[in-house]
């Protein structure tokens, strides 16, 4: 158990000293999760919102899909968007295989379905005296829709929350797609793969308090926003 | 020149899941009028008064306001209608915000603070301590005032108010109405109101309108019995309302047809007068003395069981009979009177 207790100390020094190998990692995993998180943000809102909003022929079975896809396993996505992206794959002219871009775009479909069913589900739960209220107030329809969003905006907080604690702590897409390359592509959960198969137990730990430390200032920030 | 009215509805229909809920065939409401809606439960008030607002479409048909037919979203009316729900809505903000969302919407910000704590005011809340509450800080009757605030900020042209003081204390009621009425005599806003209030109604209402099963049932209270009727021997019905008493009815024309009797058509006698000499009888107690303003009658209410029926005392009634709330009283009517809806 000693190694254990060695690793911590060697975390801690690592962190304070700084080293480039693990600030190499951090940026990677920020950048790419920044890059996922917006494109999931952007394309999810508006789909949760029109899901759980209005009442169409086929939600249900939407709903269904969307709900299955909650439990896509990171290894498969990154199958998938390997095959997409490799030479061979339609979307092979594009070079994206083995770049941060082409690990966004497995992230983003991680992604995707968290925050369209969190905020579908939290548009469903919306008071309905809301639409009258703001219609009777004089919304056109974008501010009906703009306002609608920012009453649910703690369960969109939520939702967002959710899918980056996903995105963050994948690792089989980043290192399918990404295939750890030193100082490329490898992000804090696949560089603690390597550090753990090299038997580096304290530069491993090291990485995973900084995802743990990562964490916990994004969940500061958001509920300091909740309080204001 | 007559003025022009200020909402005129044709021929509406408006359907929930194939079943029609409002059906209303020629309805005009005057500018700077006061009116009333009075209806049982899920007799289509809401529903109209949503068709008013214009936050539904009608099925078919068309809601004309000041001539023009309008849609919902429709910048003819988006700023001039307003409608307060029977549950009031505040949104995840303070108060202050809550009531200057309106203003804002219309892009009139100068001297916010005031025109907010003046509309504060005019529903009996101080700006000073409510406006910067959240909207959990408030109780429901302070909640539907804020949410009143919000709506007499914009000085609407109409504002439609649903059952707006069925769930709020005497006081907040008191308050709600006295500003209701206050804006249509500071900027001459037309009311309509939805309430079981009747007795608030009869007194400030120009005209009141009551609906049955979705339909107008024209302008005067009526009474309207439900099933099930029971048969009795010689081809009559029933509808039991208390022990012993019962009212008589012809043969019912379907299962779900309800029993309408004109207030018209009921006499109220006192105990001391003359007994009449036709028709079937029941024995009630008065409830309520109303004056309606419209036609100057007076409205009894008398209590038989659980049902309250609604008498008008004639002139001559009124001006000898001495009857007073809480008196036992004889009603008399003819069977043959009764209609079916």
């Amino acid at each position: 158990m000693e190694y254990l207790l060695e690793g911590f100390i060697k975390a801690v020094q690592l962190i304070i000293e700084g080293d480039d190998q693990t600030w190499s990692a951090v940026s990677a995993t920020l950048t790419v999760s920044g890059y996922s998180m917006g494109a999931s943000l952007i394309i999810g809102i508006p789909l949760g919102f029109f899901l759980g909003y209005f009442s169409f022929p086929g939600k249900t079975k939407i709903r269904l899909i969307v709900d299955t896809m909650l439990s896509l396993p990171t290894v498969f996505i990154g199958l998938l968007v390997y095959a997409f992206l490799s030479r061979r794959g339609p979307l092979g002219d594009f070079g994206l295989l083995f770049t941060l871009p082409g690990v966004a775009i497995g992230q983003t479909i991680l992604a995707l379905p968290i925050v369209i069913a969190l905020c579908a589900t939290a548009v469903e739960a919306m008071d309905r005296h809301l639409r009258i209220t703001l219609i009777s107030l004089g919304a056109s329809r974008s501010q009906l829709v703009l306002t609608s969003l920012w009453e649910v905006r703690y369960g969109i907080f939520a939702a967002a929350l959710t899918a980056y604690g996903r995105v963050m702590t994948e690792v089989g897409i980043s290192m399918m797609v990404g295939g750890n390359i030193k100082w490329y592509t490898r992000t804090i959960t696949t560089a603690i793969v390597l550090e753990t198969g090299k038997g580096m137990f304290a530069m491993g730990i090291a990485l995973g308090l900084i995802l743990i430390a990562i964490a916990f200032v994004v969940n500061l920030s958001v509920s300091f926003a909740r309080k204001k | 020149m007559k003025e022009r009215p200020i909402y005129q509805v044709k021929q509406l229909v408006h359907r929930y899941w194939q079943e029609p809920v409002l059906q209303v065939e020629d309805l005009s409401i005057s500018q700077n009028s006061i009116v009333g809606l009075v209806g049982p439960n899920g007799s289509g008030k809401s529903t109209l008064l949503k068709m008013l607002a214009f936050i539904e479409k009608p099925t078919s048909g068309t809601v004309f306001f000041e001539g023009k037919p309008v849609e919902p979203f429709s910048d003819t009316v988006r700023f001039q209608v307003t409608f307060l729900t029977q549950t009031p809505y505040l949104m995840k903000r303070t108060v202050f915000r809550n009531i200057k969302y309106g203003l804002q919407l219309r892009g009139d910000t100068d001297n916010i603070k005031k025109k907010v704590y003046e509309s504060l005011a005019l529903v009996g809340l101080s700006g000073e301590s409510f406006a910067h509450r959240k909207w959990y800080e408030l109780s429901g009757g302070e909640a539907q005032r804020v949410a009143l605030a919000a709506r007499l900020i914009l000085k609407p042209k109409v504002l439609l108010l649903d059952e707006p003081t069925a769930n709020v204390d005497v006081d907040s009621s008191r308050l709600i109405r006295e500003a209701s009425l206050r804006a249509r005599e500071k900027w001459g806003t037309t009311l309509v109101i939805a309430s079981h209030d009747l007795e608030w109604l009869s007194g400030v209402c120009d005209n009141i309108i009551y609906l049955f099963r979705g339909r107008l049932s024209g302008n005067r209270k009526t009474n309207i019995i439900f099933g099930p009727f029971t048969p009795l021997p010689g081809g009559f019905y029933e509808k039991n309302l208390s022990k012993g008493q019962g009212l008589v009815v012809p043969r019912p024309p379907h299962e779900n047809a309800a029993a309408v009797i004109d207030p018209e058509k009921i006499h109220v006698f006192s105990k001391e007068d003359l007994t009449p000499s036709t028709g079937k009888y029941l024995r009630g107690i008065i409830t309520r003395l109303v004056l309606e303003k419209e036609t100057g009658n007076i409205a009894a209410s008398v209590l038989i069981g659980s049902f309250e029926f609604c008498a008008n005392l004639s002139h001559k009634q009124s001006r000898y009979s001495v009857l007073y709330p809480g008196e036992e009283v004889i009603l008399s009517y003819d069977p043959g009177d009764i209609d079916w809806r």
